[in-house]
This record gives C-alpha cells, structure tokens and sequence, in this order.
C-alpha cells in the first residue's frame, strides 16, 4: 500500500497501525502537498507523543493480566456504544501499581 | 500487575486490535506526574487531536490554522477552545472513536478539570464516542463532578494475575541454585495469599478469585 512518509512521524509507538493508511487513500492530495510540513505541524499541535509511551508500556505487560476486565459487562456495554452520551465514559480505578508495591 | 497503566495499555491494545477493526479509531494519552507542567489541557487535547487528524479528515483545517499561526507571527499554538473544536470536528467524521486517558491524577488537578470539562462537551455533541479513563479511586470525584453518568470498575489485583505474573519473574530468575521446586510452590501459594490479605485489610480494592 501507498504510505505516505510522514506517516512514520505519526506515532512512534506500534499503534500507528490503526489503519491510518487504509482511510488516507481519499487525501492523498493533501498528503502531497503538506508532507513536508507534517511533522512541524504536528509539534505544533502538541509537543507531547503519547505513542512512544504506549509502545514502552505494551512491550513490558504481561500477556493475559486484566483479560478479565474485557469480559465484564461494563466494558462490554461500554464498547458497544449502545448506551449513547449515558454510558459514553468509561472509569477504571486502582492504585497504580496496586499489588507490586507488596511484592518487594 | 494489573496496574492502571497496564489495564490502560491492553484496553487500548483490545479496541485497535479488536475483531471490529477498521472502522475504530483509537487516540490515547498517558499522563504522567514527572511532566505535569508540560502536560497541560491544551496539550493534551493536541496530542489526542494529532492521533485523529489524518483518519479525521482535518488535516485541510490543521495546516489552515498552523499557517494562520504563522502569518500572525509567532506560530502560537491553538487555544483549548479551538483545539477543541477541531478535535470535536475530527471525531465527528469518524464512526467510532475511543478516546483513552491514563492516570488522569497524575495531571495536575486545573488541567484534570479542563480536560474533562473539553471531553464533556464533545461528548455531549457526539454522544457515540467513548472515553476511557483509569486513575486513583479518588478521581471518581472528579469524573462525577464532570460527567452526570459513568461506568465505573474497580481494578483488582485478581489471583491468576498475580500468579501470572510471579511465574514470569521466576522464569526470569538468574540465580537458579538458590531456588527449588518447594520454594517455587511456596511463593506461588503464599504471595497471593498475602497480597489478598492485605488488599482485604486495606480495603484497598477487593481481591477476587
């Protein structure tokens, strides 16, 4: 598939796979004319790259911890978008690093 | 072991690697105590925009204002107002989009409300999207304060977890010879043990089977 380059700058974590480049197709006039310009107008947006965290955070989780949490019915619910603005946030609370701290 | 962090990390892994696949869009942000001052509402609201931008088919609209920015001089960054408009204008012409904050403590507590305050108003105009958010319990407080209804789920430290998890650093040991099966037993039996009792003490959150 066609990848325009900036893409690369999008997110440096492995989630810029979100099919980025599967709905860019439409654009790629503007991609032309602006790939350039990407990255500087990224940082303009936001200094801050929340994908290089993600990426840092995915490649230490154990496979299979919190599964749980994805078969509940209050994600479920939540997911599916059913609930409309009502059931639009979804809060997950704990002590960051609940559990680790007594492992020491 | 399942920290908010990693619970924020598989829900974002679950919903872009979902059986639902194309049509999700996924933005996320982590926030984090050691950058409170960098992370502000603004900030934050641009990164989670910088994720939508190209799926949101605003890039026209983003490259109008940066050049606007730019002819003012300065090249000043938006204003959380107008980056929330052309976020809400982004996830407007996407089916479905997840927004995912992590430890929403961790901002400081003005940018906290602002930013839920933002995530409010879109979701009031685009009741379809969803967001995500963990943090310390304390937070509900704010999320209340914001959102009128919410989904709320205790995070718990559940056995197999935790069992998980000490098989993965036993795995991983380097000083074979001072382990032994016995021991080996006996850390995979008495450390979720202990840990239940102590979440149960605590009441930190409860400990299920």
């Amino acid at each position: 598939m066609d990848r325009p380059e900036y893409l690369h700058s999008i997110n440096t974590g492995n989630v810029s796979s979100y099919n980025v480049t599967n709905s860019y197709n439409s654009t790629t006039n503007v991609s032309k004319v602006i790939a350039d310009e990407y990255p500087e107008i990224m940082r303009w947006l936001s200094p801050l790259d929340p994908g290089r965290r993600h990426h840092d955070v995915r490649t230490e989780r154990l496979d299979g911890v919190g599964n749980w949490l994805l078969e509940t019915n209050e994600f479920r619910e939540w997911k599916s978008g059913e609930g409309g603005a009502d059931k639009g946030v979804l809060f997950c609370y704990g002590n960051p690093g609940v559990g680790k701290t007594y492992l020491r | 072991m399942p920290t908010t962090i990693d619970i924020s990390s598989l829900v974002i892994d679950s919903l872009c690697d979902g059986p639902c696949e194309g049509d999700i869009a996924v933005a996320m942000f982590y926030c984090d105590f050691r950058d409170q001052q960098q992370q502000t509402a603004t900030d934050i609201v641009g990164a989670i925009l910088k994720q939508l931008v190209v799926r949101g088919k605003v890039v026209e609209q983003v490259q109008t204002a940066f050049q606007k920015a730019k002819d003012e001089g300065g090249g000043r960054g938006l204003r959380l107002p107008d980056m929330v408009r052309m976020l809400t204008r982004a996830i407007a012409t996407l089916p479905r989009v997840f927004i995912c904050i992590d430890a929403l403590d961790e901002c400081l507590p003005k940018y906290q409300l602002e930013l839920l305050g933002s995530l409010k108003g879109i979701l009031e105009e685009l009741p379809s999207m969803r967001i995500f958010v963990t943090g310390r319990p304390q937070v509900e407080t704010e999320i209340s304060r914001c959102f009128a209804t919410s989904v709320i789920v205790p995070i718990s430290p559940k056995r197999n977890d935790i069992e998980r998890y000490l098989e993965k650093k036993l795995d991983m040991d380097t000083e074979l010879e001072a382990m032994s099966p016995a021991l080996r037993a006996d850390i995979l039996r008495i450390i979720p043990e202990r840990i239940s009792e102590v979440c149960a003490r605590e009441s930190i959150v409860p400990v299920h089977e």
